[in-house]
């Protein structure tokens, strides 16, 4: 758990999970990023909207530190989890993707066992080298599953290939249980059912609302539809800003920008 | 309504031109190497036997078996893998799992694909001079390995490297959201999806190591030797060098003499080929993600 900073003690405002301040980014010279600031509330799920090409993405990836791989990302101002900045130098990677979890438009568990993808984060997390007693994985195994309600059907094949013989849906629903048994309380979420049939992705939409509470759950989406049903907050951005942050009811009737409003009737984008 | 309109009849005349050409090719490709296996087989063939491969060369190497060679062939390419496919898968890692996508990258990447082409004389020559020379191995079976191993070494830091890349990325990115390091995840999730296309790239090193003459003339391989080497400082006879030998150097050898080492060498790279191939198709049905 990362420290918690001695300044938020005060009561009366909802706990942030994540905060941004002046945050802009850079790939090579190319600005994705324009000094988004933004407040996510703990416990709830916002959803991200905009255009393809608007920084949803690239904000999301810049969460856990993931956008580093690529080596020419640029950051300047920060991304506080909790009130620490990710980015100050005494942050352990390990540490902060235990901590936030990540969801991919493609399902991608890996090519493993059923069993062996949940018990995977848990394995290279573990002190002892990655080796768990029989009883322990097992409860670990039943948990996460039941957590992304997959138990039922998982439960006779856990030693089944992960890859193989099963739907989208549930490949995408236990790539979200790999993340659970290290305690994650952050999840990010990239366009999760957009590979997803109609079915699948009521199904998984049904399990992010089954899941808000216990996590915190930062939501990119395309689909409109999605955002309105699937979300108590929505950040709407276009051109690497943010437009506009309100609780969704309110941005999908009321919204306060014209370039919202002209996006949700389908202007554009 | 739908009846053929001169063009279609000219496109259809230029279609069945080319597929003609193509076939041709094909077939002028194929002819040589059905030769080549029909003729070592025909002239070759009745010389095969246990006593061939098992005893030793007699009456100056005109008569006698090839032990000696096929010995020394298997302990060259044992000690030559034995130094190359560590290096050289550990190389392979290193390029795809955690340098930099700069230019430097870009630039050994390139010079290694191009230190595949270098004929493999200049090779032994090299081994000459590092091995034998500047090591003081002398003429040995290390010296004669090394230099193997240095001209094997590029294609299986190649061959490694696609098969390392050829694992999906999305793997990766699953174990690096989970916080694990790029050891965990090569360990653990790139290196068990990837060693079959390694082997793969090995073996056919394997073959080619099998098969070369120049690289072990000057560096460990002796014409002839009355006993079995017993280290490996020892000098060594070789299947290849003794094919050159006895097709070449020695007189009054019987024609059926060189057609079947040839035929020997021929059939322990392809065994070692279709090994290769076997590996691949059982990887191919196996791997679904």
């Amino acid at each position: 758990m990362m420290t918690q900073s001695p300044s938020s003690g005060t009561q009366t405002p909802p706990e942030l999970a994540i905060q941004t301040r002046d945050l802009n980014l850079w790939y090579g010279t190319f600005q994705a990023l324009f000094d988004v600031n933004l407040n996510i509330k703990k416990g709830i799920i916002t959803s991200l909207i905009g255009p393809s090409g608007c920084g949803k993405s690239t904000f999301l990836r810049s969460v856990d530190r993931i956008n580093e791989r690529l080596g020419y990302v640029r950051i300047k101002g920060s991304i506080e989890v909790y009130n620490q900045n990710v980015y100050a130098p005494s942050v352990e990677l390990a540490q902060l993707r235990k901590q936030v979890g990540m969801v991919f438009q493609r399902p991608n568990p890996l090519p493993i066992s059923i069993r062996e993808n949940i018990l995977f984060g848990y394995r290279i997390h573990n002190e002892k080298g990655g080796r768990i007693a029989k009883s322990e994985a097992e409860g670990i195994v039943e948990d996460a599953l039941r957590q992304v309600l997959l138990w039922d059907q998982m439960k006779d094949r856990l030693d089944n290939k992960a890859t193989v013989g099963l739907s989208l849906e549930e490949m995408q629903k236990l790539c979200i249980a790999r993340l659970l048994p290290v305690k994650p309380t952050i999840l990010l979420m990239d366009e999760p059912c957009s590979a997803l049939d109609p079915k699948g992705t009521a199904a998984v939409e049904e399990l992010i609302w089954e899941l808000r509470g216990r996590y915190s759950i930062l939501i990119v989406t395309h689909n409109m539809a999605q955002a309105r049903r699937a979300s108590e907050e929505c950040i709407f951005m276009l051109m690497g800003r943010v437009v506009e942050h309100s609780p969704t009811e309110k941005l999908f009737v009321t919204p306060v920008h014209q370039e919202t409003a002209d996006y949700i009737e389908g202007r554009y984008g | 309504m739908f009846e053929a309109t001169g063009i279609n009849q000219q496109n259809d005349q230029t279609q069945k031109r080319f597929k003609m050409l193509f076939g041709v090719m094909m077939v002028i490709l194929i002819i040589p190497v059905i030769i080549i296996i029909g003729t070592l087989i025909y002239k070759g063939g009745p010389s095969i036997s246990w006593s061939f491969i098992f005893d030793h060369p007699t009456n100056g190497m005109t008569q006698g078996g090839i032990f000696p060679a096929l010995f020394g062939t298997v302990w060259l390419v044992v000690v030559s893998l034995l130094a190359s496919v560590p290096l050289g898968v550990a190389a392979a890692i290193y390029l795809s799992e955690y340098a930099p996508d700069n230019l430097l990258t870009r630039l050994i990447n390139l010079a290694t694909i191009n230190l595949a082409g270098v004929p493999s004389i200049v090779h032994a020559l090299f081994g000459v001079g590092a091995f034998v020379v500047f090591f003081r191995f002398g003429t040995s079976i290390l010296a004669a390995s090394l230099t193997l191993a240095i001209m094997t070494l590029p294609v299986v830091i190649v061959s490694s490297w696609e098969a390392l890349q050829s694992v999906p990325r999305s793997f990766r990115e699953a174990c690096w959201n989970m916080g694990a390091t790029r050891w965990q995840t090569i360990w653990n999730v790139v290196l068990p999806n990837a060693y079959t296309g390694i082997l793969t790239g090995v073996i056919l090193q394997v073959s080619r190591a099998a098969g070369e003459t120049a690289p072990i003339m000057f560096t460990g391989a002796a014409m002839f030797l009355p006993f079995l080497p017993n280290s490996v400082f020892d000098q060594t006879m070789a299947l290849a060098l003794h094919l050159f030998v006895v097709a070449t150097q020695v007189p009054d050898v019987p024609e059926s003499l060189p057609f079947g080492v040839a035929l020997v060498l021929v059939g322990i790279v392809l065994i070692m080929n279709f090994f290769a191939i076997w590996i691949r198709m059982r990887l191919r049905g196996k791997k679904k993600w």
